[in-house]
């Protein structure tokens, strides 16, 4: 079995974690690049290959139409569902989606559990790359306000990057384990969550027992679509605005143009975070320079509504924990956007303390979901995780009407059994909707699956078929049937109303090869060939100079065999026999190596004086 | 890792779940203190690497423990419990004629919500109508508050009967009672949900 990390799937960035044995403490894994954060931008290459983070981000300034971002925003939802997404996002949707969203890429198109799988292995290789060893499963975060198919197509889009995800934890609650873990406080926590596209408020209770510390939520509430994002959009249209003013410009067929304004619009939020007022200079296609002072205040009146926003999920987290805003001992801060001062000022008023920001709000909640994969990997831990489903569950009943089966904020797992029956003589098929949602209409509640309960023709009312649904740990639905008088079990397979079905992801996996990158082994042999053929290069060269002449005879036998050994285990495939290879090699040459240093350290010395050296 | 086997089935009932009596008052620190205990025991967290027999078991125990935790947490789900597993209350029961004591008033409120959707329709003015419903909303918000304080007082004669060892048909009068408050409160909740709804969208 491979390696288990912690991954959080952001909406702006990617993280992965671990726990280092050693300390004990969850860790992030920096990529190729030093940097820990990973964004979540995927790229795909006119040759075909798929690119992802720094190099793809830097791609939505010189080919934005082969390159998206904020994919979360598309995850599990319908095409319905996504036209306020259109209007502010460029994602180029393929207008044949059907019921899973396809994005175009360049000449080819994605549905999102697919874009996400090539984040999720792109860190997946950072791991495997820092490691030395191969990762083959995970705990994935997913914002708490996530339904069941927007968890759904996150665990796909791990099992399409090679990922078996033992769990999804929700953000907030991640966020609060390596909070609990690192400040070692107890009693009733509140984590305010404001990331690039979700937000997510949730209470807990960190309670310390005889066998090890519970963290139970209590509520959870937020809205999936509100997060840094949407600040990034006002403070362009804004802005727009302002160029517009004394300028006349099409922007539109400047797509690229667009995006390098956003980015430093971006870069301005950030300053305006630090101080109270900065520059923006941005040259225009014109051939004009826009120049602007701004200030703070300027910010705040663009983000007050969105922060405002915020508030009405605190408050009804709140009312159903029963809780009033005084009584949490502790306020966390989770997500870059909560840097925003006037979002700290907001929450520190509203809850009458001042919010933690000991941990970085960028890599916290990745560091929980490693200490959640530390916890499952073990399979016995003094942390224990009690969660809850952020959303009610019902059935349509008569009328269109919902039917409540499992409140929201019911501990997880859950479950709740329904009894059907028939309405007319010799039918043979029950209709089942299922939804999840608060409105009282199955209308205004999100559609999580249709589906039919196989009935023995009998006379009306007579069959008994005893449905069962259950909220596993991760928060998605499973739903079993029985018919109550012949006690058979009825397998059903809940078709989910905009997700993947099982064929899809078959297809999607046997695809996913063509795009991913070789595997653990493979890219192991890769590297161990490229770096022998380095070694034997420079051995051949050494060989053929004049240091050379001085090596014994006995010696110099031996190193060719030595260089024979390793050309033969180069051609196979057992990456580690040319490691070892390499180091006889590296042995064997030693002498070689050392006489042909001191021969260039002479030749540079030549001419030189003592003083100089 | 505890071995869970077939013969670690959670109790009968919710009750004796947490090991308690059917009694309708609970200590809720003793159900709280319980509940974390048995979550130590049975979460999947535990079963990760066990098989996958074990790995379902405690799927299906521990989506248990929370079901019973849920409706014990809440007093109205409790009292709606205990009368089901007493086979004095069907699934799904929930009487929706109008307590006669209240038929006049729900009349009225009734003939309220009309003419405040036509006045909204003809886009007259709502002003005093929506006094008059909100008016209603807390008539019928007070009339809930103290069907809660009968069922509380029923709950008492419930548990006391249970430590007279009163005999069923004792029970079953009593049980009829918290039956009749249930409904009674299904009714006016319906109510004050429906008024609020048309005033936020008024």
């Amino acid at each position: 079995m491979g390696r288990i990390v912690g991954i959080d799937l952001g909406t702006t960035n990617s993280l992965v974690a671990y726990i280092d044995a050693q300390t004990g403490e969850p860790k992030c894994i920096p990529g190729p690049y030093g940097i820990t954060l990973c964004p979540s931008v995927v790229s795909l290459d006119p040759d075909g290959n798929i690119v992802v983070g720094e190099p793809a981000r830097k791609r939505l300034l010189t080919q934005p139409e082969r390159t998206i971002y904020s994919v979360k925003r598309l995850m599990g939802r319908g095409l319905a569902d996504i036209s306020e997404e259109l209007k502010l996002f460029p994602f180029r949707v393929d207008a044949a989606s059907k019921n899973v969203i396809r994005v175009q890429l360049g000449e080819k198109s994605f549905t999102p559990p697919e874009v996400s799988s090539f984040i999720l292995r792109e860190l997946k290789n950072w791991a495997e790359a820092y490691f030395g060893e191969p990762v083959d499963r995970a705990v994935v975060t997913v914002p708490a306000y996530f339904n069941d198919a927007q968890r759904q197509a996150t665990k796909d889009a791990g099992k399409l990057a090679g990922l078996e995800v033992l769990r999804l934890v929700n953000e907030p609650t991640a966020a609060s384990l390596a909070y609990g873990l690192h400040e070692k406080r107890r009693g009733l926590v509140a984590v305010y969550d404001l990331g690039g596209g979700t937000f997510d408020i949730s209470l807990l209770k960190l309670i310390s027992t005889g066998e090890g510390d519970i963290y139970q939520v209590l509520s959870t509430n937020g809205d999936t679509h509100l997060g840094g994002d949407d600040i990034d959009n006002l403070l362009q249209a804004f802005v727009h605005e302002q160029i517009l003013q004394g300028n006349e410009i099409d922007f539109s067929p400047h797509g690229e143009i667009a995006q390098e304004l956003r980015k430093e619009l971006i870069a301005l939020k950030h300053k305006l975070s630090e101080r109270e007022s900065a520059t923006l200079k941005f040259p225009l296609p014109n051939g004009e320079t826009f120049e602007s002072e701004f200030t703070r205040g300027m910010l705040d009146a663009l983000i007050r509504p969105v922060i405002a926003r915020t508030m009405t999920p605190v408050k009804r987290a709140l009312a159903d924990a029963q809780l009033k805003p005084e009584q949490m001992d502790e306020i966390v801060l989770v997500g870059g956007t909560t840097r925003t001062p006037l979002i700290r000022f907001t929450v520190q008023d509203f809850f009458g303390r001042a919010p933690h920001t000991e941990l970085n709000p960028d890599e916290v909640v990745a560091l929980g979901a490693a200490v959640q994969a530390n916890i499952l990997d073990r399979g016995v831990s003094n942390m224990l995780l009690l969660d809850v489903t952020p959303l009610s569950l019902g059935i349509e009943t008569y009328g269109g009407a919902v039917g409540k089966i499992i409140p929201r904020n019911s501990p997880i797992p859950a479950s709740a059994q329904d009894m059907y029956t028939t309405g007319v003589d010799n039918q043979t098929g029950i209709e089942i909707h299922v939804l999840q949602g608060e409105r009282e209409l199955a209308k205004d509640c999100r559609s999580l699956a249709r589906f039919a309960l196989k009935v023995p023709p009998a006379p009306a009312g007579l069959p008994r078929i005893e449905v069962k649904f259950l909220i596993d740990a991760s928060g998605i639905l499973q739903v079993a049937a029985k018919d109550v008088r012949t006690g058979e079990l009825q397998q059903i397979e809940v078709r989910p109303s905009y997700g993947l079905n099982d064929a899809e992801i078959e297809r999607m996996l046997e695809e996913s090869i063509e795009y991913a990158e070789q595997d653990f082994a493979e890219r192991q042999v890769i590297e161990a060939r490229t770096e022998a053929e380095s070694i034997l290069a420079a051995t051949a060269k050494a060989l053929a100079g004049e240091p050379a002449r001085a090596i014994p005879a006995g010696e110099r036998s031996k190193i060719d065999a030595t260089v024979a050994a390793l050309k033969e285990a180069a051609a196979g495939q057992d990456y580690k026999l040319v490691r070892r290879r390499i180091d006889e090699l590296n042995q064997a040459t030693m002498h070689l190596a050392e006489l042909v240093m001191n021969t260039a350290i002479s030749t540079a010395l030549k001419g030189k004086s003592v003083g100089e050296v | 890792m505890t071995a869970l086997t077939k013969t670690t089935t959670l109790a009968t009932d919710y009750f004796s779940v947490f090991e308690l009596p059917r009694k309708l008052w609970l200590e809720m620190s003793v159900v709280e203190q319980k509940f974390l205990q048995l979550s130590w025991k049975l979460h999947p967290d535990n079963f990760v690497n066990a098989t996958e027999e074990e790995q379902e078991l405690s799927l299906k125990r521990s989506s248990e423990l929370n079901d019973a935790y849920r409706t014990l947490k809440d007093p109205v789900a409790r009292v709606e419990y205990l009368l089901a597993i007493e086979g004095e209350r069907k699934e799904g029961e929930k009487k929706q004629q109008a307590p006669p004591e209240l038929l006049e008033e729900v009349f009225e409120l009734n003939e309220s919500l009309d003419e405040l959707r036509e006045a909204k329709s003809a886009g007259a003015d709502i002003a005093a109508l929506k006094s008059r419903l909100q008016a209603a909303e807390r008539n019928f918000g007070e009339k809930l508050g103290e069907v809660d304080a009968q069922m509380q007082l029923t709950a008492k004669d419930w548990d006391a009967a249970l430590d007279n060892g009163a005999d069923d048909a004792a029970r079953k009068k009593i049980m009829a009672r918290l039956n009749g408050h249930l409904n009674r409160r299904s009714y006016i909740r319906n109510l004050v949900m429906n008024v609020a709804k048309e005033l936020e969208e008024a």
